[in-house]
């Protein structure tokens, strides 16, 4: 009688080999799925290296456009091409009979020049590198999961 | 379920896991050998990063205004890829003419064949415009897509050409100022340096600091990249535009009076700033390789500091100021010229060898008697005159910031090569040898109510992002202020007295003229002579002075004729650039104010 009751309560063998298979793969899929994780992570770390590189790239072609094109300017209003289009626009020197002075309240004359501001201003800019581009992904587990601190950011740096 | 089928699935299981097994020991066991640790290091060394080298953009040279008279410019280099060039043929074809290149060369440096070792890339030319290499790619486009990857042999093809873009430095006022800027060799890449001038005093600043660094290929391990800071830009006290004046002045006055050269300083007496500075020969800065063929025979690259010369009666402002400052002599002082002065074994002439009688000491300074100033200084004695002349930077560099200022050591009592003699010549210019720089900024104590300031032409630094402006520096105070104020009036009166060409209608004008003889052999008396004048204005506020000096005038050897037109000239200029009112419209602005 025990025996019958047993069998019929006992699951049915192909329902024990799912579940069987079911539990030895539970943890490779937990492993996929983390393996799959770290390669979205590192792929996108991957990806935001290349692009720091092509920006360094592109600023180093920047500094050098603005240095050509701040040379051709000075090419262009140089002291002999303005002399040139200025003898082309029909001006000439003012003789002394025709030049005059009149004080104007306050005129200080023209200022020095001003090519940078001076020191004192604080207009430098801090690192543009987001400190999560130097987090890995174990950091970035152990402070957001395991570390309750807010400003607990380790990067690898 | 059948046991045989149960039993197959454990064997199944079991097999998969010790195939797992293995492949995780085989793989520890790869990781923790030794070769895998030399392999690895190897990889890392060889491949995990590239050295490489940053060379920061050299610093700008601004004027006083802000205009650019020192830059960069973008240009290529051109190369080839060994490996992958395909048609060395159209390669010379195609580069054949541009930068002096011909077809034999690039077409030997096109087919040399690749080594992985040793001859992987071949530098064709350099120094190319962007323009060239617009035209250069729109050419090896046209070509690939005629004939892709260059397989077709009878079709052109590019392939393998390729250019890299660097600055080199630019000169957009091309010969402007040359003198002062000096220049950069930028076609030494890897070690160019500075030459003369700004670019050599101020090089290390200019150039920045290059860092060599390891770049990382694997972008893991990308984080921040070195941020090489540009060198530091330098804003100067000159003035472009009256730089340009003063240098066409010059030139017009060098040719119309014959003369071997020239040179002429413009200075602010009250801070030591110089506004211009011009001297000849020039050579375009963006060819500074020729420089060597308009220099010949060891021309001074800048005459103004690096030539010393015997600066004649221009001296005896300096010689009278000392006087008068120690009380030697005063405003009603006399002097009886006999016409000639017998003092150390020698007798000292005037300019025209006759004596002039009873005169003042501005009659002295007027008609610039030697015999005169040969007597004050012989009646201030050897220590006086000689301290004077060191407090007025004699003999001592003028310590001005550019590169190559030479200076002639002044022999005083005491030196194996001074002689009594020397008392009475040096004190009208004879004898003793200076640069214009240094004359320029002994008499501009003299307009400045005695203070010496320190000649320069840096105005600021510009560096990191900020400016740094220069302050101004006292090197001495040779003379009191009333000393200089009675010498400001009696070089004005002096001035007026003879009708000088050197002055300005409107304007109150102090100087001096100069006329040098040049010894030939040690033996004074020949027909060349150095011609100069110093002058400076307004004389109640001096705010500028100018010093010309033409070596050996053909057409006349006086510096009263020569130089004193040229002084007149530049300063009726000057004074519109400065905006400085004449005298009367400063009175008439002055009550209007008030």
């Amino acid at each position: 009688m025990a025996r019958k009751r047993k069998q019929a309560y006992k699951q049915a063998p192909w329902r024990r080999q799912i579940q069987s298979i079911g539990l030895s793969l539970l943890p490779v899929v937990a492993i996929a799925v983390i393996i799959s994780l770290y390669l979205i992570i590192s792929a996108q770390a991957a990806a935001a290296g290349l692009q720091i590189m092509n920006l360094h790239y592109e600023e180093e072609e920047i500094l050098r456009t603005i240095a050509n094109q701040r040379s051709q300017l000075a090419w262009i209003t140089s002291y002999s091409q303005m002399q040139k289009r200025t003898e082309k626009m029909g001006y000439e020197v003012a003789p002394e009979s025709d030049v005059h002075y009149i004080t104007i309240a306050g005129y200080q004359g023209q200022n020095a020049v001003l090519i940078a501001p001076p020191p004192g201003v604080k207009n430098r800019p801090t690192s543009i590198n987001n400190d999560l581009y130097k987090q890995s992904l174990s950091s970035w587990i152990l402070s957001t999961f395991f570390i309750n601190s807010s400003n607990s950011l380790e990067g690898d740096s | 379920m059948k046991k045989s089928n149960g039993l197959r699935l454990n064997l199944i299981g079991i097999s998969l896991s010790l195939a797992s097994i293995l492949i995780i020991l085989q793989m520890v066991r790869i990781q923790n050998s030794t070769k895998h640790q030399e392999l690895s290091e190897w990889a890392d060394e060889e491949y995990s990063y590239a050295v490489e080298n940053y060379y920061p953009e050299r610093g700008n040279i601004y004027d006083r205004w802000g205009r650019l008279l020192a830059g960069n410019e973008d240009v290529y280099e051109v190369g080839v890829m060994l490996e992958y060039v395909t048609n060395p043929s159209t390669i010379a074809q195609t580069l054949d003419g541009i930068n002096q290149l011909n077809y034999k060369e690039i077409f030997s440096a096109a087919s040399k064949s690749y080594d992985p070792e040793k001859s992987v890339y071949a530098v064709l030319t350099d120094f190319l415009p962007s323009g060239v290499i617009d035209t250069l790619s729109q050419i090896k486009q046209d070509f690939e897509i005629e004939n892709p990857y260059g397989k077709k042999e009878n079709l052109p093809s590019l392939r393998g050409v390729v250019w890299n873009p660097h600055l080199k430095r630019s000169y957009p006022e091309n010969s402007l100022a040359s003198n002062i800027l000096g220049f950069y060799s930028y076609m030494d890449r890897e070690n160019g340096i500075g030459y003369y001038g700004i670019e050599e005093y101020y090089d290390d600043l200019l150039t920045g600091m290059p860092i060599e660094t390891f770049m990382p290929r694997n972008p893991y391990l990308l984080e921040e990249l070195p941020d090489v800071p540009a060198g530091a830009s330098l804003v100067l006290t000159i003035d472009r535009e009256i730089q340009a004046m003063v240098e066409k002045k010059l030139d017009d006055a060098v040719e119309e009076h014959e003369a071997e050269s020239g040179t002429v300083i413009v200075m602010d007496p009250r801070n030591g700033e110089i506004l211009a500075m011009a001297s000849q020969p020039r050579v375009n800065l963006n060819q500074y390789w020729k420089y060597e063929d308009e220099f010949e025979d060891k021309t001074p690259f800048n005459r103004a500091i690096s030539e010393t010369y015997e600066p004649g009666s221009v001296f005896k402002v300096l010689t009278m100021s000392a006087a008068f400052d120690n009380g030697t002599v005063d405003e009603e002082t006399i002097f009886n010229d006999p016409g000639r002065f017998e003092y150390g074994g020698s007798v000292i002439y005037n300019w025209n060898r006759r004596g002039w009688g009873k005169q003042t000491m501005q009659g002295c300074m007027q008609h610039s008697l030697n015999v005169c100033l040969a007597w004050v200084a012989t009646e201030m004695g050897n220590n006086d005159f000689y301290e004077y002349l060191q407090a007025f930077g004699i003999g001592r560099r003028s310590n001005i910031d550019l590169g190559g200022e030479e200076i002639w050591p002044l022999s005083a009592p005491g030196d194996s090569n001074w002689y009594p003699i020397q008392l009475a010549t040096n004190s009208f210019g004879q004898g003793v040898a200076v640069t214009p720089m240094q004359l320029a900024a002994a008499v501009s104590a003299v307009a400045n109510e005695g203070k010496l300031m320190k000649p320069h032409v840096l105005k600021a630094i510009i560096q990191d992002g900020k400016q740094y402006d220069t302050s101004p520096q006292v090197l001495s105070v040779p003379i009191k202020p009333k000393t200089a104020r009675t010498m400001n009036l009696m070089l004005m009166e002096s001035l007026k007295e003879e009708s000088s060409l050197a002055t300005v209608p409107g304007y109150s004008i102090a100087g001096k003229t100069g006329t040098a003889e040049i010894p030939v052999e040690g033996v004074y008396g020949t027909e060349l002579t150095n011609a100069s004048f110093v002058g400076w204005g307004p004389v109640n506020d001096p705010q500028f002075l100018v010093y010309v000096w033409i070596e050996k005038p053909g057409s006349s050897p006086w510096g009263s004729v020569v130089a004193a037109p040229v002084f007149s000239s530049i300063t009726q200029d000057l004074v519109k650039f400065l905006d400085i009112p004449p005298d009367d419209n400063i009175q008439n602005l002055t009550a209007k104010s008030t």
